[in-house]
C-alpha cells in the first residue's frame, strides 16, 4: 500500500483571549471588547475583538488609553477559560484527524492536522478546510485554515493572511510562489534578524528567497539555513502528533454576582448548546449533566442532573436543570458557572405496532422532575421491595421504563392492607387477654373476630427484643360501620396502634 | 315471491313512524375495556374498567377499594402497560401490591403530603453501657492477694503490716475530725428506647388538604405526559367534606385528558364527587368477614353495586310492551389473603 502525499492543514486562531471569553456571551459580539492582562495598575490590551480594532484599539495599549474610548467593555484575561478553549479547539481538530501537533503560543491557537488521505472522508483541500472553518465556528471561534504540503509553509501562510480570506490551499509544489509576497516577519525571525533584514532593504519572504545560501549563513549563521527552506516551502518537520482530549465541560465566570435562577438560565443555554454541539459531532448525546456553581464566599454547589436516556435537546436540559436548581437552590449568590457532561449513546427507540403506548422519555423526565418539585424529594418512584419482613421494607428508586418480562397477573382477588404512616394510636379494651374493644377515629368498635397475636420484630442473633405483636381485627360499631384493621401492641411503650386497615 | 329482505323493508317502512329501523340491528360501538382479574365483577361491567375513562370506586373505609384497584393494576401491568399510583393519604402498600400481582418495575408511586419522617422502631435495643461488662477487680486482701498458692505464704509480710497498723500514724486519735468518704455517684442506665428521628408535626387539617392539591397537580401532569394505560388516584382515606370541595371542573378536565390519552383513570374515594365526568360508578359495601376457620384470618367478601355506567348497550331498538329482562346491577366476591391456598 502506498503511503498518500504529505497534506498538512493549519488552523490558526488569533485574538484567543478574547475569543474565549466572548465565545459563550453573545449579547457582548457588537460592543468593542478589550482585554487586559497584567498586575494592576499596569495592565495593558492583549487582546481585542474585531469592534475594538475599528475603533482604533491596539495591542499594547494602557487602562487609563483604554479608558479614553466610549463604551469600551474590558474584561480580564482568564487563563483558565483559555485553556478550556484550547481543549475544545483541539478537540475539534481531532475529528478530523488522529494526528494533531498543538503549536499554540501566547495569545495564539496554532495547530497542524495531518490531513494526508482525509480526501475520501472530506474531499478536496479546500473542502476540507471549509470544514475545519465552519466546525470552528460551530464552538464559537473564528479562525484560518491553511493547507500545503509542506507544514512550516501551512503555519507561515496562516501567519501571514490577511484581508478577511480565511481559507487558502496552497497547491503542490507552489509553496514558495504563495509564500513570496508575504513580509518576512511570518518566517517566525528573531528580533535581531529582522533587525539585520531591516538594514539589508530586505521586506518579504521572496527577498530572502533569493539571497545566496552560502553568504547568508556566513552572515546570519546555521538559522539562516533554516529560514531559507521556510522561504522555499521546504523546511522538513516530523509531526509530533498529541492525545487529542474529549472532555465535555464548558465554564463562565459572571460580571456580577448572580441571585436570580432566571438570569442563569441564559448563560446555562449557550453553555448546553456548545456541549450538545460537540457531543452531537461525535454522534454522541448528553448522558448527565453536572453543574457546579461556585458561590460568594469561596464555597460551591454541586449539582447533577441524570434524564432516563440520554437526550440532546437543549430545552429538556434546561427545564431539568431549572427544576433541580429550584428544588436545591445555592445559599449565596453565585460567581461563577461550571458545566461538566458525560457522554452517552444516543438512544434510538424502535417501537413496535403492537406494543402498548409507554411514557415519553424526555417528557417522562420533566414531569417527574416536576412532581418532584411538588410532593418532595423521595416521594416519587417505584417501590423496590427490600428482602425483609420488617416494617418500611421497601425503599424508592428512580422510576424508569423497563422492557422486562413482567410477572403473570394474579388469577384469585387478594386482600390488602392499607397501610397507616403514621400507624394511628387507639385505646382497646383487654378481655381474657385478646381485644374486645377497639376505639379509632372517634367511634367504638366492638370486636366481632379475633385473629392472632403474630410476634414481630426482633432478631435472634442481637440483644433486639421480640416487643411487638400484632392483631387482625374485625369489629363493627353501633352505627353497623365496619373495621377491618391490623392491631400493633408495643410491649414496651404499652401502646395499642392500627397499623393498617384492610381495604 | 318477495324476499325476506323486501319483506323486512316493507315492514320497517311501515313501522317507520312509530319505531325507527324496528327490524334492523343497532349498531355495535366496541368500547375497549380492562379486565379487573375479577370474574364476577368484570361480568357485571361488561368486560372492565373502561379505557380511556374515569371510573370511580365508592365506599367506607375497609369496602375493598384497594384489593380492587390492585387486581385491575395487576392486569394492566401483566401487558406490559406502566401505571402510576397518586397516593393522597400515603397509605399506598408496595408489599401487598405486589402480592397482588402487580409489577412494582411499572408502577409509578406518587406519595403526597409527606411532610415528616417517622422511623418507626419495632425492635428495641435495650443496651448497658461498657463498664458494666468490664470485671470488678480483684479485691487485694491483707496480704496482697487474697487465696495463696499455700497456707505458709498467707504470712507473709504480716509482720510488716502489724507494724505498720501500729505506727503513729494508724493509731494517732482522730477527734471529730469529719469522715470524708466520697460517695458512690449513683449510676443510672436508660434504654435506648427513644425515637431516632424527632417529626415536626403540622395540623392534621392542613395537610390533608396540602395532600389533596398535590394528588391534584400531580394528577395533571401524569396525565398530560401521557403514556400511562392507568393512573389510580386514591382519595380512599381522605374525608368526604374534603374530596367534595374538589370543583368538578377538575374532573372533567381529567375525563377530557383520559379521553385523548386513551388512559383510564380510576378513582377511589369515600364520597362520589366526579358526577357525571365518571363512566362508571361502583359503589362498594363494607367487607364482610368469611368465617371460615377460627384461628387464622382467611379473607373477607366484598360486595358491589353499579350505581352509574354510560354507553350500556341495548340488545334491541325497539320498546317491548312487557317489562324487559333486567340486568344484575351487583356482584359478590372474595378476597383471600395471601397467606392462604386455594380452596
Amino acid at each position: 500500500m502506498t503511503r498518500p502525499p504529505e497534506l498538512y492543514a493549519c488552523v490558526y486562531v488569533r485574538e484567543l483571549p478574547a475569543q474565549a471569553l466572548l465565545r459563550l456571551r453573545p449579547e457582548l459580539h457588537d460592543k468593542p471588547c478589550v482585554v487586559l492582562e497584567g498586575e494592576p495598575p499596569s495592565e495593558s490590551v492583549c487582546a481585542m475583538n474585531t469592534r475594538a480594532r475599528l475603533h482604533g484599539l491596539r495591542h499594547g495599549m494602557t487602562k487609563v488609553e483604554v479608558e479614553t474610548f466610549e463604551n469600551v467593555m474590558v474584561l480580564q484575561r482568564s487563563p483558565k477559560i483559555e485553556a478550556a478553549v484550547r481543549t475544545i479547539l483541539l478537540e475539534c481538530a481531532g475529528a478530523f484527524s488522529p494526528r494533531i501537533e498543538d503549536r499554540s503560543i501566547n495569545g495564539l491557537f496554532v495547530c497542524v492536522l495531518d490531513a494526508a488521505g482525509t480526501e475520501g472522508l472530506f474531499g478536496p483541500p479546500l473542502m476540507l478546510a471549509k470544514h475545519i472553518r465552519q466546525r470552528l465556528r460551530s464552538v464559537g471561534i473564528v479562525g484560518s485554515v491553511t493547507i500545503s504540503a509542506n507544514l512550516h509553509t501551512a503555519v507561515c501562510l496562516a501567519r501571514g493572511l490577511s484581508g478577511g480570506v480565511p481559507v487558502r490551499v496552497v497547491p503542490r509544489g507552489e509553496e514558495a510562489k504563495t509564500l513570496a509576497p508575504l513580509p518576512v516577519t511570518v518566517l517566525g525571525i528573531t528580533e535581531a534578524q529582522d533587525e539585520t533584514f531591516r538594514t539589508w532593504g530586505i521586506r518579504s519572504v521572496a527577498a530572502v528567497a533569493a539571497l545566496p545560501e552560502r553568504s547568508l549563513i556566513s552572515r546570519l549563521g546555521q538559522d539562516a539555513k533554516r529560514l531559507l527552506q521556510l522561504a522555499h516551502g521546504k523546511h522538513p518537520h516530523l509531526l509530533q502528533p498529541i492525545d487529542v482530549p474529549f472532555v465535555l465541560e464548558e465554564q463562565a465566570e459572571l460580571d456580577s454576582p448572580l441571585d436570580d435562577l432566571e438570569s442563569l438560565l441564559f448563560g446555562l443555554s449557550t453553555m448546553l448548546e456548545q456541549l450538545i454541539v460537540r457531543a452531537r459531532s461525535r454522534v454522541l448525546a448528553l448522558a448527565s449533566v453536572t453543574i457546579t456553581l461556585r458561590l460568594d464566599g469561596g464555597s460551591s454547589h454541586e449539582r447533577t442532573v441524570n434524564p432516563r436516556v440520554p437526550t440532546n435537546e437543549k430545552k429538556l436540559w434546561l427545564k431539568l436543570l431549572q427544576l433541580d436548581l429550584e428544588g436545591h437552590p445555592p445559599n449565596a449568590s453565585i460567581l461563577g458557572v461550571h458545566l461538566h457532561a458525560e457522554p452517552g449513546a444516543t438512544s434510538k427507540v424502535q417501537l413496535g405496532l403492537f406494543s402498548p403506548q409507554l411514557p415519553e422519555a424526555g417528557r417522562l423526565d420533566v414531569t417527574l422532575a416536576k412532581i418532584t418539585a411538588i410532593v418532595g424529594e423521595g416521594n416519587v418512584g417505584m417501590a423496590v421491595l427490600d428482602d425483609t419482613r420488617r416494617f418500611g421494607d421497601f425503599h424508592i428508586e428512580p422510576f424508569s421504563i423497563t422492557t422486562a418480562e413482567p410477572p403473570s397477573a394474579a388469577t384469585a382477588s387478594p386482600m390488602c392492607l392499607r397501610l397507616l404512616r403514621p400507624a394511628e394510636r387507639t385505646r382497646v379494651e383487654i378481655h381474657r387477654g385478646q381485644p374486645c374493644e377497639v376505639h379509632f377515629r372517634s367511634r367504638r368498635y366492638t370486636v366481632e373476630r379475633v385473629y392472632g397475636p403474630w410476634l414481630k420484630g426482633g432478631d435472634w442473633w442481637n440483644e433486639s427484643i421480640w416487643g411487638n405483636e400484632q392483631w387482625d381485627v374485625i369489629g363493627k360499631a353501633v352505627d353497623s360501620s365496619l373495621l377491618v384493621c391490623r392491631l400493633s401492641h408495643d410491649f414496651i411503650l404499652k401502646d395499642w396502634r392500627v397499623a393498617g386497615l384492610y381495604d | 315471491m318477495a324476499s325476506s329482505s323486501t319483506i323486512r323493508f316493507q315492514v320497517e317502512s311501515a313501522l317507520a313512524h312509530r319505531f325507527p329501523s324496528a327490524l334492523t340491528p343497532p349498531a355495535r360501538m366496541v368500547r375497549p375495556v380492562v379486565p379487573t382479574g375479577i370474574g364476577p365483577l368484570d361480568e357485571l361491567v361488561q368486560g372492565g374498567f373502561p379505557v380511556g375513562a374515569m371510573t370511580e370506586l365508592v365506599g367506607d373505609v375497609c369496602s375493598g377499594r384497594m384489593s380492587l384497584a390492585l387486581s385491575f393494576l395487576s392486569q394492566v401491568t401483566a401487558a406490559e402497560k406502566v401505571c402510576a399510583w397518586i397516593d393522597a393519604s400515603n397509605t399506598f402498600n408496595p408489599a401487598a401490591a405486589s402480592a397482588a400481582g402487580v409489577d412494582l418495575r411499572r408502577l409509578l408511586w406518587v406519595r403526597c403530603g409527606v411532610s415528616e419522617t417517622v422511623s418507626e422502631q419495632e425492635t428495641r435495643k435495650f443496651t448497658l453501657p461498657p463498664e458494666c461488662f468490664t470485671p470488678k477487680p480483684v479485691l487485694k486482701g491483707l496480704h496482697g492477694g487474697g487465696h495463696g498458692t499455700h497456707p505458709r505464704n498467707e504470712v507473709k509480710g504480716l509482720s510488716a503490716a502489724v507494724g505498720k497498723f501500729l505506727s503513729d500514724e494508724t493509731v494517732r486519735a482522730r477527734c471529730a475530725e469529719p469522715f470524708s468518704k466520697p460517695r458512690p455517684t449513683p449510676q443510672t442506665f436508660e434504654p435506648n428506647l427513644r425515637p431516632s428521628s424527632t417529626s415536626v408535626r403540622t395540623p392534621r387539617r392542613g395537610r390533608t388538604y396540602d395532600a389533596v392539591e398535590q394528588a391534584l397537580r400531580c394528577a395533571d401532569l401524569l396525565i398530560q405526559t401521557g403514556g400511562f394505560s392507568a393512573i389510580i388516584l386514591d382519595f380512599g382515606e381522605i374525608a368526604s367534606e374534603v374530596v367534595s370541595r374538589i370543583d368538578l371542573s377538575t374532573w372533567h378536565r381529567y375525563r377530557v385528558a383520559a379521553e385523548q390519552t386513551q388512559a383510564s383513570i380510576v378513582l377511589l374515594s369515600q364520597y362520589a364527587c366526579a358526577k357525571s365526568s365518571s363512566e362508571l360508578q361502583l359503589r362498594l359495601s363494607p367487607l364482610e368477614d368469611t368465617n371460615e376457620e377460627r384461628t387464622v384470618f382467611t379473607g373477607l367478601s366484598a360486595h358491589v353495586e353499579v350505581m352509574r355506567q354510560r354507553f350500556t348497550q341495548t340488545p334491541s331498538n325497539v320498546v317491548p310492551m312487557r317489562k324487559p329482562p333486567q340486568r344484575a346491577q351487583d356482584a359478590r366476591w372474595t378476597h383471600r389473603a395471601s397467606w392462604v391456598g386455594p380452596r
